[in-house]
């Protein structure tokens, strides 16, 4: 068995894409990889729509820029986003980066990825952990294109509300009832255009770990 | 028996559930809370303030709240609202002493739909929330995008 810290300590999210297309094979073994995730009393309610039709991509791209500008904008004119960045110091670059986020261009990116899979899953099977399988499916997807060679990004923004869920689902022909399937994401996916820098900052183990019980940092 | 207390106290519940489940995330998708009532009125109008004002007279004629002030700046997308008296006031006071900050207003959510509906506005988002138990009065802060032109355009709330 192979340990796999490098490959998880090593994966960022990329939303940057050369436009070469991911090969066949590579698609499979992303997909293969999400089948595999774990999955409460093996339910396997997830389903996967791989999508590379560039005009579908486009209106996927538009969705997610308004659903996270959307926020992001009244974020800003409450002074939420300033907050947020003001560690970056050079103030041009501040304020392109605030821009960046605020006007949704942030999360538009799925424009330029050659596949985008969605992740959705159906309810009508009966599964009692349908985000939380679908979830892992998604860290699978990640892990997998990371471990290719591939940059990938989770994307939330386009299906966080209820009315965007639903033009999200109608784009695909996904069937829209409340009880039907449940979206929770999109998974852009190409070949990175962007150097993968280290991760981001972690909190250390310290912060989050407690032993035995809430609150006990000490090690026995 | 108060039926009001009553279905105030079930949305509790369920309010406070679907936080713990969600987070933050649980006030985007609660948008729909609330619009049955105002999609079976008749709302007119083709400005925003008078699909807002028809909003308003239906509320109120109701008796979801007594009375709701508001105004529209910050290049059209600041909405501010007062709502006084509101029906829901006292599940915003449960939920509060529970833990949890009020989230889901079903009055703004109504104007919300509104606008998407009758005057196709691309999208809302509720930006903020204050509860005053004492004077039973809430101040929300919600963003109405006519266009997705909209999205970006930026000012100081606070000196708006």
């Amino acid at each position: 068995m192979n340990d796999i810290i490098d490959v998880l300590t090593s994966r960022k999210s990329i939303r940057r894409y050369k436009p070469d297309p991911v090969p066949e094979e590579m698609i499979d073994k992303i997909l293969e990889a999400a089948r595999w995730a774990p999955t409460g009393e093996n339910y396997q309610p997830w389903r996967f729509i791989v999508i590379r039709d560039q005009e579908m991509k486009d209106k996927i791209g538009a969705l997610s820029k308004v659903g996270s500008g959307s926020r992001m904008t009244a974020w800003y004119c409450l002074g939420h986003m300033q907050k947020r960045f003001e560690k970056i110091e050079d103030p041009v670059k501040r304020a392109e980066v605030l821009r960046f986020m605020y006007s949704g261009e942030v999360s538009e990116f799925c424009r330029q990825a050659p596949v985008i899979i969605a992740v959705i899953g159906d309810l009508r099977v009966g599964s009692v952990d349908v985000p939380y399988d679908l979830s892992a499916a998604a860290e699978n997807i990640l892990l997998e294109a990371h471990s290719l060679g591939l940059g990938a990004c989770w994307v939330h923004g386009p299906v966080a509300t209820t009315r965007d869920a639903k033009k999200f689902k109608e784009l695909l022909d996904i069937p829209t009832g409340m009880g039907d399937y449940k979206v929770i994401a999109y998974i852009a996916i190409g070949w990175p255009a962007e150097a993968r820098k280290h991760p981001r900052p972690k909190l250390p183990l310290e912060e989050m770990v407690y032993w035995e019980k809430f609150g006990q940092k000490e090690r026995p | 028996m108060d039926k009001t207390e009553y279905f105030n106290n079930l949305v509790v519940r369920l309010e406070e559930l679907f936080f713990h489940e969600l987070s933050d995330c649980a006030a985007w998708k609660t948008e729909m809370i609330g619009v049955d009532f105002i999609q079976s009125a008749n709302i007119t109008g083709s400005t925003p303030e008078e699909i807002i004002e028809s909003c308003i007279r239906e509320i109120t004629k109701a008796g979801l709240a007594s009375e709701i002030t508001y105004s529209i700046s910050g290049k059209g997308i600041l909405l501010r609202m007062n709502v006084k008296d509101c029906i829901h006031i006292p599940k915003e006071t449960t939920i509060k002493a529970h833990g949890v900050e009020p989230y889901n207003c079903p009055i703004a959510n109504m104007i919300r739909d509104q606008l998407i509906e009758k005057l196709q506005y691309e999208t809302t988002y509720v930006a903020s929330m204050d509860t005053d138990e004492a004077a039973k009065e809430c101040a929300l802060q919600v963003a109405i995008y006519e266009t997705s032109d909209k999205i970006g355009e930026v000012t100081d709330w606070s000196n708006e």
